[in-house]
C-alpha cells in the first residue's frame, strides 16, 4: 500500500501550443468570416461579428439540496472566462499523451496537509526523499499566455442560469440557453439526473456540451463531452485499496437515484474481480435526513468497510449521526469530500478514516495546484472550498477555448470534430488526456484519506487511468454517432465473475 | 436482546424525528387551523439562531433558548403583519405562508450563504452487543415526550389554554365572554413558531445548517398531524408518530430506508382514508359511543 510515486508523462505541450497560437492573425480573419457569415444567416444579431461575445452557457445549482457544489463550479468558471478574456489559457494541445516518467527518489510516505482555511499548510512533508521509484516530471507553470485577449477576437460571456436542484427547471433553463441565448457551448449538470434531463434536448439541438461532474460513467453521446472522472477511475482503484487494507467484505449506502444506484451496480459487479463480497446495500432517498435505521443495519451487518455515496444536504447528515452513534468504520467514497466537503463542514472526526479516489482535491501538494487554488481565493476571497467538479469544469472551459481556437470558428460542429483530435490539457490536478472515441477523459487520481482531525493525506497515486470501459464495449463516437447511457448490465464481462 | 433494544432505540428516534418535526405545527394548523408552509423555514430559523449562537460561545442549552424565543417573536411579527389578515381563509392562508417560506428559504441564502458551519452533536455514544446508540438522540426522545406533555398541560389546565381553546372554536363567543381573542389568537401563533424554532435549535447538531434545510421536515411535519387528526391534537401527533414510527422501524430495518419511507407514506394514505379524521377521531368515536350507551 505504500506509493511507488507515480509516473507520468511530461507531455511536451509547447509545440502544440505553437501550433494552435502561431497563425492565429489568419485563424482569426477566417472565423471572422465565418461568423459574419453566420450572422448574415441569422438576422435577428445584427451588432458587428467582432463585438459578438462567445457565449459560455453554464447551469448549476446555486440554491436548493444541491448548492453546496453548484457555488464553487459557477465561481470556477468565471474565473476560467476571466482568465480567457485576459489573454490566458492552460498549457496543452491536440497530442496524446506521452510515455512513462523517469527513475527518481521519492518521498518515504504521503505528505500531510492541514484542514483549516484555504492556505493548505504541509503539516508533514513526508521525510526527505529516499526511495527509488518511477516519478512524475510535472510542468509546474500551466497558466501561459494565449496570445490574445478573449476568444478568436471576441470576448467570452458566461451566461449562467440557477437550477435551484430543480429537474423540471432544468430542462426549462437548457432549453432557453440553446434556443433564445443561442449559447456556443452549454456546460452544465451536478445530479446525473439533471444531466439526463437535458440531454435529450441537447442532442436533438446538437448543442456542444460539457458535463464536467465525476459520474457513474457510460453516457456515449456524439454532442457529449464528460470531462470529470468516471467509476472505473474511481471505484476500482478505492475498492482494490479498501480490501486490501480492510478486508472483503463491504456495505453500499447510496444515494437513491441514477448515480447511487448504478455507482453502487459497479462496487457489486467488481467486487468478484477483487474477491470481495457486498454484504449489504442500503439506498436512502435523497429527502431523507435521519439515519437510526440505516446506522442499525450497518452494525448488524458486520462489514470491514463501508462505500459510502451520499449527496446532497439532507444526505451528509449521515456522518455526524454515524459517528455520534458510534459507528466507526472505515470508509470509501468516489464523492465525499472532494465535492462536499464534507472533512470542512462536519467537525472531526465524522469524516475519520475517509478514502477517496479523486481526480482532485484543493489539497493537492503540487505547485501547479497550490498556484490555481491561490488564483481561485484571490477571485473568491470567502469561499469554503475548491472541489473536484469546480477544477473539472475551470479547465473544461479552459480547453473549449483552445480547441475552438485551433478550429478558427466557434461553429459547434467544427470544435467538436477539432476536440474530437485528442488533448491533453496542463490542469490543475495534472495532466488530462480528452479521450476522442469516448468523449470522456484521462485523469490523474489520487487516494485521499482523512485522519482523525480531518486532514487530508494522498497516499497512494496512478498518474494517468484510462476511461476504459466504453471502449471495451466498442464505442467509438468519432465514428459511431451514439447518444445512450452504458450501465454495468450491458458489460457481459462482469457476468464472468458472478 | 441487543437487537430488541437497538429496534426499540429506532423506533424511538423514528417517532422523535416526526414529533419534533411537527411540534410547531401542531400548534399552528392543528390548534389554529392556518396551513403553515412557512413551518420548515420557521426551524430553519431555529437551526440559524442557535448555530450563530454557539459560535459566538454561548453554551447548547442556552442556544437553544434563544432560539425558540427568537424565532417566537419572530413569529409575533409575522402574525401581525401578515398572517392575521387571514384568519378563516385557509387557501389564502396557503399561499401566504408558502411566499413566506420562499422568501425565508432565499433571504438565508442571500444573507448567510449556501450553508453554515454545523454544532458538533452533544453527548457520545453508549454501545451494547454489537450496536451503538447516540447519547443526544436517547436525550431527544425524552425531551419530546417532556414537551409534549408541557405543550398538553398548557392547552388543557391553563387559563391560557383554556381561551385558546374557546377563541379556536368559536371566536365570536369567545368574544362575548370578553376572551381578547385576537391576542389569543397572536399569543398561539408565537408559541407555534417558539416551538419550531426550538425543534429546529434541538435538530441543529444532526442536520446540515443551509438554507433549505427546513423542507425536509415539511412533509414528515404535516403528514404526523393530519395523520393525527384534529380531535385531540397533541394525543393524534402522539398516536400518529407511534403509529408510523412502528410501521416504519421494522420495515426499514429489514428491507432498507427506502422501503421504509414508502412504508410510512402507505400507512399514512391508509390511514386518511379509513379514519378521515385521523388517528384522534378512534377516540372520539369510541367517547361518541359509550355516551349513546349511556343515554
Amino acid at each position: 500500500m505504500d506509493t511507488p510515486t507515480p509516473s507520468k508523462d511530461a507531455a511536451a505541450p509547447d509545440a502544440a501550443e505553437a501550433a494552435a497560437t502561431g497563425p492565429r492573425r489568419r485563424d482569426v480573419l477566417v472565423a471572422g468570416l465565418a461568423t459574419a457569415g453566420a450572422v448574415l444567416a441569422r438576422p435577428a444579431i445584427v451588432r458587428a461579428a467582432s463585438e459578438t461575445p462567445v457565449k459560455v452557457g453554464f447551469i448549476e445549482d446555486e440554491s436548493g439540496n444541491l448548492s453546496i457544489y453548484g457555488v464553487q463550479k459557477l465561481h470556477a468558471a468565471q474565473l476560467a472566462v476571466q482568465e480567457i478574456n485576459d489573454g490566458y489559457t492552460l498549457a496543452g494541445g491536440p497530442v496524446g499523451m506521452g510515455g512513462l516518467g523517469s527513475d527518481g527518489m521519492y518521498a518515504p510516505k504521503a505528505p500531510l496537509l492541514t484542514a483549516s482555511g484555504s492556505k493548505l499548510d504541509v503539516i508533514d512533508a513526508g521525510g526527505t526523499p529516499s526511495q527509488k521509484g518511477i516519478v512524475v516530471s510535472d510542468d509546474q507553470e500551466i497558466l501561459v499566455k494565449s496570445g490574445e485577449k478573449g476568444l478568436l477576437g471576441r470576448p467570452v460571456n458566461l451566461v449562467s442560469a440557477d437550477g435551484q436542484s430543480n429537474n423540471t427547471l432544468w430542462q426549462q433553463l437548457a432549453r432557453r440557453m440553446i434556443q433564445q441565448d443561442q449559447v456556443d457551448v452549454l456546460v452544465a449538470g451536478f445530479a446525473s439526473a439533471e444531466r439526463e434531463a437535458i440531454r435529450p434536448i441537447v442532442d436533438q439541438r446538437k448543442q456542444l456540451y460539457f458535463y464536467t461532474n465525476q459520474y457513474e460513467g457510460g453516457v456515449a453521446d456524439s454532442h457529449t463531452f464528460c470531462t470529470g472522472a468516471v467509476c472505473e477511475q474511481q471505484v476500482i482503484p478505492v475498492m482494490q485499496y479498501m480490501v486490501e487494507k480492510f478486508g472483503p467484505k463491504i456495505f453500499t449506502i447510496a444515494a437513491n437515484y441514477n448515480f447511487g444506484q448504478l455507482t453502487a451496480s459497479w462496487v457489486r459487479s467488481f467486487a468478484p474481480v477483487l474477491k470481495a463480497k457486498v454484504i449489504g446495500e442500503e439506498f436512502p432517498p435523497l429527502e431523507v435526513s435521519e439515519f437510526s435505521s440505516v446506522i442499525a443495519r450497518v452494525q448488524q451487518a458486520k462489514p470491514d468497510w463501508v462505500m459510502t455515496l451520499l449527496v446532497g444536504q439532507n444526505q451528509s447528515n449521515y456522518y455526524p449521526q454515524a459517528a455520534a452513534a458510534g459507528l466507526h468504520l472505515p470508509m470509501a467514497s468516489t464523492i465525499n469530500m472532494a465535492q462536499g466537503y464534507e472533512h470542512k463542514r462536519f467537525k472531526p472526526p465524522s469524516l475519520a478514516n475517509m478514502h477517496n479516489a479523486v481526480n482532485y482535491m484543493q489539497e493537492i501538494p503540487t505547485k501547479r495546484n497550490q498556484d490555481f487554488v491561490q488564483r481561485f481565493y484571490k477571485m473568491f476571497p470567502n469561499d469554503p472550498y475548491l472541489g473536484q467538479m469546480a477544477q473539472n469544469t475551470y479547465f473544461s472551459i479552459h480547453l473549449y477555448a483552445k480547441a475552438a481556437r485551433l478550429a478558427g470558428t466557434t461553429d459547434q460542429e467544427k470544435v467538436r470534430r477539432t476536440l474530437e483530435a485528442g488533448w491533453t490539457i496542463e490542469a490543475p490536478e495534472g495532466s488530462v488526456f480528452l479521450e476522442p472515441a469516448t468523449h470522456h477523459a484521462t485523469h490523474y487520481i489520487r487516494l485521499a484519506v482523512a485522519n482523525a482531525k480531518h486532514e487530508i493525506s494522498f497516499v497512494r497515486e496512478w498518474p494517468s487511468i484510462e476511461p476504459w470501459w466504453l471502449q471495451r464495449l466498442g464505442v467509438n463516437l468519432a465514428r459511431t454517432p451514439e447518444k445512450k447511457q452504458y450501465t454495468p448490465d450491458d458489460d457481459p464481462f462482469f457476468k464472468m465473475f458472478k | 436482546m441487543p437487537e430488541a433494544v437497538s429496534l426499540l432505540y429506532q423506533f424511538g428516534t423514528n417517532a422523535a424525528f416526526l414529533l419534533l418535526s411537527a411540534l410547531g405545527l401542531i400548534v399552528i394548523l392543528g390548534m389554529m387551523n392556518i396551513i403553515n408552509l412557512a413551518h420548515g423555514e420557521f426551524m430553519m430559523l431555529g437551526a440559524y439562531a442557535a448555530t450563530a449562537s454557539v459560535q459566538r460561545g454561548v453554551p447548547f442549552p442556552l442556544a437553544v433558548l434563544i432560539a425558540a424565543v427568537a424565532v417566537g417573536l419572530f413569529g409575533v411579527v409575522i402574525e401581525r403583519l401578515i398572517v392575521r389578515r387571514f384568519y378563516g381563509r385557509e387557501l389564502g392562508a396557503l399561499v401566504v405562508t408558502w411566499g413566506i417560506s420562499l422568501i425565508l428559504g432565499q433571504g438565508a441564502l442571500l444573507l448567510f450563504g449556501p450553508f453554515m458551519p454545523p454544532i458538533a452533536i452533544p453527548g457520545g455514544a453508549v454501545a451494547l452487543g454489537d450496536y451503538s446508540f447516540s447519547v443526544y438522540w436517547l436525550f431527544l426522545i425524552v425531551l419530546c415526550g417532556v414537551l409534549l406533555a408541557a405543550l398538553a398541560f398548557v392547552y388543557r389546565a391553563t387559563r391560557f389554554g383554556l381561551q385558546a381553546r374557546a377563541a379556536m372554536q368559536n371566536a365570536r363567543m369567545a368574544r362575548a365572554l370578553g376572551i381578547r381573542v385576537d391576542r389569543i389568537y397572536m399569543a398561539t401563533f408565537a408559541l407555534g413558531a417558539a416551538l419550531a424554532g426550538l425543534s429546529g435549535a434541538l435538530l441543529a447538531p444532526t442536520t446540515s445548517i443551509a438554507p433549505f434545510m427546513g423542507q425536509q421536515f415539511v412533509a414528515p411535519a404535516f403528514i404526523t398531524v393530519v395523520v393525527g387528526g384534529g380531535a385531540s391534537v397533541i394525543g393524534g401527533a402522539l398516536g400518529s408518530s407511534g403509529l408510523l414510527s412502528l410501521v416504519q422501524t421494522p420495515v426499514a430495518f429489514l428491507f432498507g430506508t427506502f422501503s421504509g419511507t414508502l412504508a410510512l407514506l402507505l400507512t399514512a394514505l391508509v390511514v386518511i382514508r379509513l379514519l378521515p379524521g385521523g388517528v384522534s377521531s378512534i377516540g372520539r368515536y369510541f367517547t361518541r359511543r359509550s355516551l349513546a350507551a349511556a343515554r
